[in-house]
């Protein structure tokens, strides 16, 4: 299920839905402008198909001026809208660049560092003020204890 | 839908390979008992969490999602929860739950353990926070816990085998608000290691724990128990789904009825059945195991199966701040945690408490999604930029899990028409939030916001969450009546002798951190407990 491989109707009218969920702003790329409709919504179409027909859903009952198609799915379809919305979203930020523009590296690795000296004056403050815990009311049991 | 005839009978069956059937299976195993394992999952591949790659956070919502009804694996079972206020959430795998669970590390602290006698509601536990020490400190060593001894939140005891992970930008900035409140705030315990560790590689803080861990750091117990459980020659049966325990006409386990994932029916016989499925599967199997001696489910002449079900209410606090705080850096994991207002004070107007920790609010859509909620206008167009440039980066969240009393309309019971793809009655959760529970969550989130204004946070947003119900507690709890409870301190089925439950499902009250270290420590207990009764007998015959 992909939005390249539909007619280029249903391509454009997701183009301009795209476009009014993230526009160009402040130098960022808008959805379009970072491939989200010619390439990056199919990727995320594959990884979650679960999406795909509550997405085309959104695209067939979005007709007319983008804005006023959004401001219906959102009023009328909310799950359609949802799916349009979080595939949108997640197809914006595969792109790289966009990600480097957040400065956003991905869940990148490193070696493990002993921070303890860095908080170990604050730390000390809470051993200063004491247990506060309550302890165990009856250190004697009761019944079939072992 | 044939029965193929029975293998040898086993000393002890296991059911869940999870948190606590990993336990007992090793130490049955080590005691040199014969143990199958019937487990409805399979083994998860490191290689296929997600937490590597860029798509990690648009899969995390649903492939590896902790929800069965949104991840509808095939190892797992629906579960009805039209009637329920919180989604259940697990994983069937072996490893269990462990393979996606967040790892913090946290022991009950003693007042947990006698909540009647010291605030008037529920019930006592049949046992102190003394009795579980010992178990503790082992599974501590076991599960190769990083953490710092000393908190004075506890008891003093032996400190965690391996030092604390860092604290990172987020859990010092923390910290600092506590610190210039004077409140509580530790070092997380995590069962992460944080150097190697018995074959498991250190933490490298990449922060998708929640979704497995691709390095191998974090302490799921197909890593830190089942290789050492096979090499002591335990039998582990995957794709095996329980259908039935059965009885003999004594009224005693004699073993259990699975189904394969080709649909085939076996008989396992046993000695003693240990039922480990979790808080929801455990209660579940005991209803569908309905027989004469047994009419209304296995072991539930208490009426109490199913009954009592706790799962921790729970709110996330975000709070932005201005400084850069590589805010998708692990553990997640908790990098702190604090216990300031976890004992009671009646002049709060609610009794008990809660437990607060730091997390990481991760990559882009992570950081959205302390948005939702808000009016979706302030969600798209140029308020999308907007939000990702003031919260990624720059944001973290604390945490807030309240402790849940039980009350027996909180329920798993068997839904009448919903079934798995083996045709098995599904489960139904009934559950709803107490007056209780909300008064404490509102005066905590309350305090959370100064502890984050402290901070420097220049923003709060608060989320309480529907999808959190990743402690399924107290549906056959323990006690020393057997009118009012479902199996002893030690795990054993008031009324069927060779049946035990060792998981969540015994929690008398569920206190209000994450049970994962309270339910293995037990565990541990139940089973030598067990193993020292079958020598016992054993010598005496």
């Amino acid at each position: 299920m992909t939005v390249s491989g539909r007619d280029d109707e249903l391509r454009v009218r997701y183009a301009g839905l795209a476009d009014v969920l993230i526009p160009a702003f402040d130098g960022m790329p808008s959805a379009t402008q970072a491939d989200v409709v010619t390439y990056w919504i199919d990727v995320v179409l594959a990884l979650r198909t679960d999406l795909g027909p509550a997405f085309f859903e959104a695209l067939e009952h979005a007709e007319g001026h983008p804005s006023e198609a959004v401001a219906r799915l959102i009023d009328e379809r909310p799950d359609a809208f949802s799916a349009l919305g979080t595939l949108t979203a997640g197809a914006y930020f595969m792109n790289e660049r966009v990600r480097e523009l957040i400065e956003y590296p991905g869940q990148t690795t490193r070696d493990f560092v002993d921070e303890l000296p860095l908080y170990l004056e604050m730390l000390e403050r809470v051993d200063e003020r004491g247990p506060i815990y309550r302890p165990t009311p009856d250190a004697s049991h009761d019944g079939d204890m072992e | 839908m044939s029965i193929h005839p029975p293998d040898e009978v086993a000393d002890v069956i296991v059911i869940g390979a999870g948190a606590s059937g990993s336990v007992a299976v090793r130490e049955l195993a080590l005691a040199g008992l014969s143990v199958v394992c019937l487990e409805q999952g399979d083994w998860t591949r490191r290689s296929d969490f997600p937490g590597q790659r860029p798509e990690w956070e648009l899969v995390a919502q649903q492939q590896w999602s902790a929800d069965p009804n949104v991840r509808r694996a095939s190892a797992d079972y629906p579960v009805e929860v039209s009637d329920s206020e919180i989604d259940p959430l697990m994983y069937n795998a072996v490893g269990g739950s462990t393979v996606l669970y967040a790892a913090n590390w946290v022991r009950f602290v003693p007042s947990d353990f006698r909540v009647r006698t010291l605030d008037q509601v529920a019930d006592d536990w049949p046992l102190t926070y003394e009795d579980l020490q010992p178990y503790y400190e082992r599974m501590d060593q076991d599960m190769g816990v990083s953490g710092l001894g000393g908190d004075p939140a506890y008891p003093p005891g032996a400190p965690p085998p391996l030092p604390p992970l860092p604290l990172g930008s987020i859990g010092r900035r923390g910290a600092q608000g506590m610190d210039q409140l004077g409140w509580h705030w530790w070092p997380g315990s995590n069962a992460i290691a944080a150097r190697a560790y018995r074959g498991r590689s250190p933490c490298v803080r990449q922060g998708t724990c929640m979704t497995g861990c691709p390095h191998g750091a974090k302490a799921s117990t197909d890593l830190t128990h089942w290789p050492e459980a096979l090499s002591y020659g335990a039998k582990l049966v995957t794709g095996a789904r329980v259908r039935e325990i059965t009885v003999d006409a004594r009224g005693r386990a004699s073993g259990a009825l699975y189904i394969d994932r080709d649909g085939r029916e076996h008989f396992q016989a046993a000695s003693s059945v240990i039922v480990a499925a979790n808080g929801v599967g455990t209660p579940r199997l005991l209803l569908n195991s309905k027989s004469k001696l047994f009419p209304d489910g296995l072991a539930n002449h208490s009426g109490l199966v199913g009954r009592r079900l706790m799962m921790h209410p729970f709110a996330a606090v975000i709070g932005l701040y201005d400084d850069p705080l590589e805010s998708w850096i692990g553990p997640a994991g908790q990098t702190i945690h604090s216990m300031q207002f976890y004992e009671t004070d009646e002049s709060r107007g609610f009794v008990r408490g809660a437990k607060w920790n730091i997390l990481p609010t991760g990559g882009p859509l992570g950081v959205r999604w302390g948005f939702i909620g808000r009016p979706v206008a302030e969600q798209w167009g140029a308020d999308f930029h907007r939000n990702v440039r003031r919260s990624m980066g720059h944001s973290f969240q604390w945490g807030v899990m309240g402790e849940d009393l039980p009350d027996e309309q909180n329920r798993v019971e068997l839904d009448d028409v919903l079934t798995d793809s083996d045709a098995i009655p599904a489960p139904k959760v009934v559950y709803r939030s107490s007056a209780n529970a909300r008064a404490m969550m509102d005066f905590h989130v309350a305090r959370v916001r100064e502890a984050h204004a402290a901070a420097g946070a220049v923003e709060t947003m608060t989320r309480t969450m529907r999808d959190c119900g990743w402690h399924l507690l107290g549906t056959a709890r323990m006690g020393e009546d057997s009118r009012t409870s479902v199996v002893d301190q030690w795990g054993r089925a008031h009324d069927v002798p060779n049946l035990y439950v060792i998981d969540g499902s015994v929690f008398v009250t569920s206190s209000a951190v994450n049970p994962t270290a309270t339910i293995m420590a037990l565990a541990l207990r139940c089973v030598e407990h067990l193993i020292e009764q079958r020598r016992d007998q054993a010598s005496l015959t």
